[in-house]
């Protein structure tokens, strides 16, 4: 049984965050903020409903910006063909959330907003450099992923704000690849490598195993050693394993990851 | 039974189970789809403190709620026996001066919809006055531990207890003068131990934990109860719904005619529906209110009603330089948590279970059973055995280890052959118990591979099953020859219903679809003690044949008056009788003729209790017989199962596919045991008491190979030689895993689940605190 | 201005019967359609989204009933389990469950099902691993699990052999 909670539906961007406070809040697929309230973590008055927001829904190809609505949920974005065509990492990893029910509900936009620490989606956006764009009543922000992730359930997001969409920049050549270590509902490790090839950049992002993503970048992934990797995550110690075994099977994957690399790409 | 088989035509077959096509299309009846008319919705108020003294239980504020009707609290039980309990009657239907542990029933909201009562829930506030807890078994034992009980109840009437409980010495820690946290005590002792470990050529010794685990039937607890005009009627998810009526009928002083229990179809048992759960809660609530109540938990609420007790057990055992064994000793400790349920049986069964169907010549078993500041414990599918048999194998494996004897060697030099006594005064073994352990390592090596990473292992077990032997089973054959089956026992999932029909049809000479089965109404259906401890085909079985019998009897006296013959000279035929002139006659034609005016109804009753097939202990041997194959990644510490084989030596399979199902079932739960499944407490409260972070097995764990064989050897007391199956394969799953794991990575682990992080550990040689 | 509101009708179909009722934003989608329509095939365990016991059907999509709202579902087409036959013969799933003993209990099969249906409209020539890989979030406690692979496996070939379905 849920508590007690009023409903708005707005229909434009303008109105919806017209609704929201901190009593207030964006609601769109549920999948973490009915849970929480559920658990009694999370009681706000009313839900605004976004998910009649047409803006808020769909994927656009823009000036080399691959643009997702907020709404758009997990499976719309694993289906999608600019998707699949363009970061099919992105694809990969969307069509590995969850199960197949949290993926026809969960929204990308709610995901970010909630700061899962075991997003599987934060970790990939954030080796792409992607960013949200924020809007609410006084105007509009871009922020990257990266730094909108500050901690545990902890995003920089006001409450007055609306996260509207996630803002991707092509990359040029280049591959991708996601390898998750998960033996329990939700993984232990997500380690994203995006090597750009025209750029001469390479990023190693490695998520789940901490509060927030971690970010190791350099030029080639010949240069990655996994073990300072492994150095570098700060990880949170629950049922998955203690923070020893963590950076151990952190160190691990970031190996295999390289590795699967290596064979996306017959060079 | 007989020697020679007859044919038979309907068991032994793989029919289609007649419950699975109401099941599929959403028209079957669980327990949480029944509704009363008028009927009320509770919550229960729940203690946020894992030991407290009650001050103040402040209910104005929630009876003020829109559409609350009653707040119930401990003070209500006055009139009434205030406590339940089938053993020892310990527990507090709601929690009266104090609190025992995080999330018992302190008060219950009855309202007139589920919203306003959980709702007002919220409103209740309970002023505590928190108390020193004890949240492990050795917490609990250590001087001067805090008590989570400061009174000892007498134990019930029900002597049946001790004598389930086998050849163990009790000591009853309730009738000590001194109170403790020692629940339950038993002993097991033959022969000379300390002389024969003297003697021994190798002493191995080694210890088990066994994890705390959850059921996790998907139903989860549920009650509807009607109380009015001095009657009860309660409809529950109860596997055994006569001994629900029991504690039910003491609690309001009702007798036990006045009470009635109903149990539909259960979303799930394992045993961890056995006894009463939360029946009282909800016809307390119709009590206070003389209205129907409805009283359903969440999975969280489900796991803080009835968990499953985890063991530690150190195990010393004796071999001469063959391998033989010559003396084993155990010591068991399980943490039973606040209430005992049925925590003294399984302790027992425990200790009856631990050292293995092997030939024991010298033995020392000592079981203690703990209060803990903890959630209840209490059966679980096998009943003590997987938590002494994890114990038991994994000693044996180091031994063969430390012998340099091939582990299925030292096994077959001592499993106890058939006929031979494994417990004395009980039933000598009734399976061929070498045979089947062949069929498991051949099928395991068959497929196993040489590489790093890669180890089998395998079990055995044997257990004294079937519970105490009291079962009836009614028939009614109808005017048009269809016959109604009535039992006590309870559709938990197992495949009753459909088994039922097969006996009766074949029996009777009747086709399948002439039979109705009835079930676990206990003012319709006949008495049946339980539905557990793999029970139902061999006792329940038995029961209906002599029903059937019965029913046959009687339809050959009254075709013999009808037709004018003496009864002597009518017999049996398919579906009705042989009259001595040739011609026959269905069962239907009899009941009109007799009768008269195309009505009528003939009953055949069948009693079983401790005489005949039945008189010795066990009424049969479940065996367990498992082999398992692994794959570890030696960098992560993850374990992939290769292999699973079971052998179900079930004497006769009534329906194979249903046997298959079970084993697979069984020993699907032993591998989350094994690999996944722990319930973890950090203070007073469980980390993981749901879903998501209690990790069962999921379709991707399946094993690439599953080899689930039968052994038929017709060697069992029930219908056409069978015996009861559906624990057997989960008890030895636990130690033949710890044994793949052990020979993959190098090491013998000590305690159960083998989560990633341990492999590693124990492949890396690194201490869990390190 | 939105309006805030605390009760709202709702129109949907409901295995292809449209319904109108009012409830309360926090009304759940498995208790309106349990409680409301008297629909208990549709069973809730977990209430989590992790066992799948309630999963229904909203626009042929597979959601977890138990954590979505019945307001959601308004102007949806939603089926559950009672909607999966034609009420004269059973789906080629129900059959192959009952065939294969893909159930036990019986409790998680109606989410199995709704899932399986949902598969089947989405990837009909889904192979095993396909089939495990969408399965894999939801519990069976029974089986062990191998008779429902072989049961949909075994339905989805007989329903392409009969493409109506």
């Amino acid at each position: 049984m849920l508590p007690r909670f009023d409903l708005l539906r707005p229909t434009t961007v303008a109105e919806a965050v017209g609704c929201l406070s901190e009593e207030s809040v964006p609601y769109c697929g549920g999948t973490e903020l009915l849970l929480a309230m559920r658990a009694g973590l999370y009681r706000p008055s009313a839900l605004v409903d976004i998910k009649r927001v047409p803006e808020l829904r769909g994927i656009r190809l823009r000036d080399g910006v691959l643009s997702i609505g907020a709404a758009t949920s997990h499976r719309v974005v694993a289906l999608d063909a600019l998707v699949r065509g363009q970061l099919p990492m992105l694809a990969t990893v969307e069509q590995g959330v969850g199960n197949a029910r949290v993926r026809a509900q969960g929204s990308v936009g709610g995901n970010l907003c909630f700061a899962e620490p075991k997003s599987d989606l934060a970790t990939a956006l954030v080796a792409y450099e992607a960013s949200v764009s924020l809007t609410s009543a006084g105007g509009t922000r871009e922020v990257l992923v990266s730094e909108l992730i500050q901690g545990a359930y902890f995003a920089d997001k006001e409450p007055d704000e609306l996260l509207v969409s996630i803002e991707i920049p092509l990359p040029g050549d280049h591959d991708a690849v996601y390898l998750k270590y998960q033996t329990m509902e939700r993984p232990t490790v997500g380690v994203a490598v995006m090597n750009d090839r025209s750029g001469r950049r390479c990023r190693v992002v490695v998520g789940a195993v901490g509060e927030v993503p971690v970010v190791w970048e350099g030029t080639d992934p010949s240069e990655v050693v996994p073990d300072e990797i492994a150095e570098l995550v700060d990880p949170v110690v629950d049922l998955t394993g203690s923070a020893r075994y963590k950076r151990h099977v952190t160190a691990v994957y970031v190996r295999r990851a390289l590795r699967a690399l290596e064979g996306s790409h017959p060079s | 039974m007989s020697d020679v088989p007859r044919p038979l035509k309907i068991a032994g077959q793989s029919v289609r189970r007649r419950d699975l096509v109401e099941k599929v299309t959403g028209a079957a009846e669980y327990c949480v789809d029944v509704t009363m008319p008028g009927m009320l919705h509770a919550k229960v108020v729940r203690s946020d403190r894992a030991h407290a003294r009650i001050l103040e239980i402040n209910t104005g504020e929630a009876l003020a709620h829109r559409g609350v009707v009653a707040v119930v609290t401990a003070a209500d039980l006055k009139p009434l026996f205030p406590r339940f309990g089938h053993i020892i009657a310990d527990h507090w239907i709601l929690a009266s001066g104090k609190v025992r542990y995080y999330g018992e029933p302190v008060a219950l909201v009855v309202a007139e919809s589920l919203a306003d009562a959980t709702d007002a829930a919220e409103l209740v506030r309970v002023d505590y006055d928190d108390l020193p807890a004890v949240l492990d078994a050795e917490e609990a034992l250590a001087a001067g531990a805090a008590l989570v009980h400061e009174e000892s109840y007498p134990a019930t009437a029900d002597d049946s207890f001790k004598i389930l409980a086998g050849g163990v010495h009790e000591t009853d820690a309730s009738v000590e003068d001194r109170p403790t946290n020692l629940a339950h005590e038993v002993t097991l002792e033959w022969g000379d131990v300390d002389q024969a470990f003297a003697d021994a050529a190798v002493v191995v010794e080694s210890q088990a934990g066994y994890p705390m685990l959850y059921a996790y039937a998907m139903e989860p607890y549920n009650a509807v109860a009607s109380y009015g005009d001095g009657e009860l009627r309660v409809v529950s998810t109860a596997q055994h719904p006569y001994m629900v009526r029991e504690d039910l009928a003491r609690v309001f002083g009702l007798p036990l005619a006045k009470v009635r229990v109903i149990a539909p179809y259960l979303g799930g048992g394992y045993g961890s529906k056995s006894y009463t759960k939360v029946e009282p809660l909800a016809a307390l609530g119709s009590w206070v209110t003389r209205r129907p109540v409805k009283l359903v938990l969440d999975i969280e609420e489900s796991i803080y009603t009835t968990r499953v007790d985890s063991a530690q057990v150190q195990v010393r055992s004796a071999f001469a330089a063959d391998g033989t064994i010559l003396a084993r000793a155990f010591d068991i400790v399980m943490d039973s948590g606040a209430y005992a349920d049925n925590s003294p049986l399984v302790l027992a069964k425990c200790v009856n279970r631990c050292f293995g169907p092997y030939r024991v010549p010298n033995l020392r078993v000592r079981g203690r059973s703990v209060y803990t500041n903890t959630a209840p414990a209490s059966s679980y599918r096998g009943f003590g055995a997987p938590q002494g048999n994890l114990a038991g194998e994994t000693n044996l494996d180091r031994a063969a280890e430390q012998l340099g004897i091939d582990p299925a060697d030292i096994r077959r030099r001592n499993l106890v052959a058939k006929g031979e006594s494994l417990l004395p005064g009980k039933r000598g073994m009734d399976a061929e118990l070498v045979a089947d352990l062949d069929m498991v390592v051949a099928s395991l090596e068959r497929d196993r591979r040489d590489e790093p990473g890669y180890g089998i292992g395998f079990g055995c077990a044997a257990s004294d099953a079937g519970a105490f032997p009291v079962s009836t089973a009614q028939v009614r054959i109808q005017t048009d020859g269809s016959v109604t089956v009535l039992s006590g026992s309870t559709e938990m999932g197992q495949g009753s219903r459909s088994l039922l029909a097969q006996v009766a049809a074949e029996e009777l000479g009747v086709d399948l679809d002439q039979v109705a089965v009835v079930q676990s109404d206990t003012a319709i259906t006949p008495y049946e003690r339980t539905t557990g401890a793999s029970r139902t085909t061999t006792l329940v079985g038995l029961a209906l044949q002599r029903a059937c019998a019965d029913a046959r009897a009687k339809i050959r006296q009254m075709a013999a008056e009808v037709a004018g013959v003496s009864p002597e000279s009518v017999a049996d035929a398919p579906g009705g009788v042989e009259l001595p002139d040739g011609s026959t006659a269905g069962f239907g034609d009899v009941v009109q003729r007799w009768f008269g005016g195309s009505a009528g109804e003939v009953t055949g009753i069948g009693l079983l209790r401790r005489e005949g097939p039945t008189q010795e202990m066990p009424p049969f041997w479940e065996i367990g017989m498992v082999g398992v194959g692994v794959d570890v990644d030696l960098e992560t510490g993850h374990v992939v199962v290769d292999q699973l084989v079971t052998v179900a030596d079930v004497g006769f399979a009534v329906n194979p596919k249903a046997v298959e199902g079970q084993d697979l079932g069984a020993a699907t739960q032993g591998l989350g045991a094994a690999l996944y499944e722990e319930l973890v407490y950090d203070g007073p409260q469980l980390v993981n008491a749901n879903v998501v972070d209690y990790r069962v097995p999921r379709m991707g764990d399946l094993p690439r190979k599953i080899d689930l064989m039968l052994a038929e050897r017709r060697d069992g007391v029930g219908p056409y030689g069978a015996k009861g199956a559906g624990e057997g394969t989960l008890n030895p799953i636990g130690g033949a895993v710890a044994a793949a794991v052990a020979r993959a990575v190098g090491r013998w682990p000590t305690r159960l689940p083998l989560t990633p992080e341990r492999v590693w550990r124990l492949a890396n040689g690194i201490e869990e605190d390190d | 201005m939105i309006e805030a509101v605390s009760f709202l009708p709702i129109t949907l179909t409901v295995n292809g019967v449209e319904v109108t009722r009012v409830v309360e934003p926090r009304t759940l989608l498995a208790d309106f359609v349990r409680d409301d329509l008297g629909l208990t095939g549709t069973k809730v365990s977990c209430r989590l989204q992790v066992c799948g016991a309630c999963t229904v059907l909203v626009d042929d999509l597979p959601v977890s009933a138990c954590t979505y709202l019945a307001v959601d579902a308004d102007g949806a087409d939603v089926r559950t389990v009672e909607g999966l036959s034609d009420g004269e013969n059973l789906h080629p799933l129900q059959e192959a469950f009952v065939e294969k003993f893909a159930l036990q209990c019986g409790f998680c099969t109606p989410g199995f099902l709704m899932m399986s249906k949902a598969l089947a409209t989405e990837n009909p020539t889904a192979d095993r691993a396909e089939i495990i890989e969408h399965l894999e979030g939801n519990i069976c406690r029974c089986t062990g699990y191998r008779p429902i692979v072989e049961a949909v496996e075994c339905a989805l070939a007989r329903m392409r052999k009969v493409p109506s379905e």
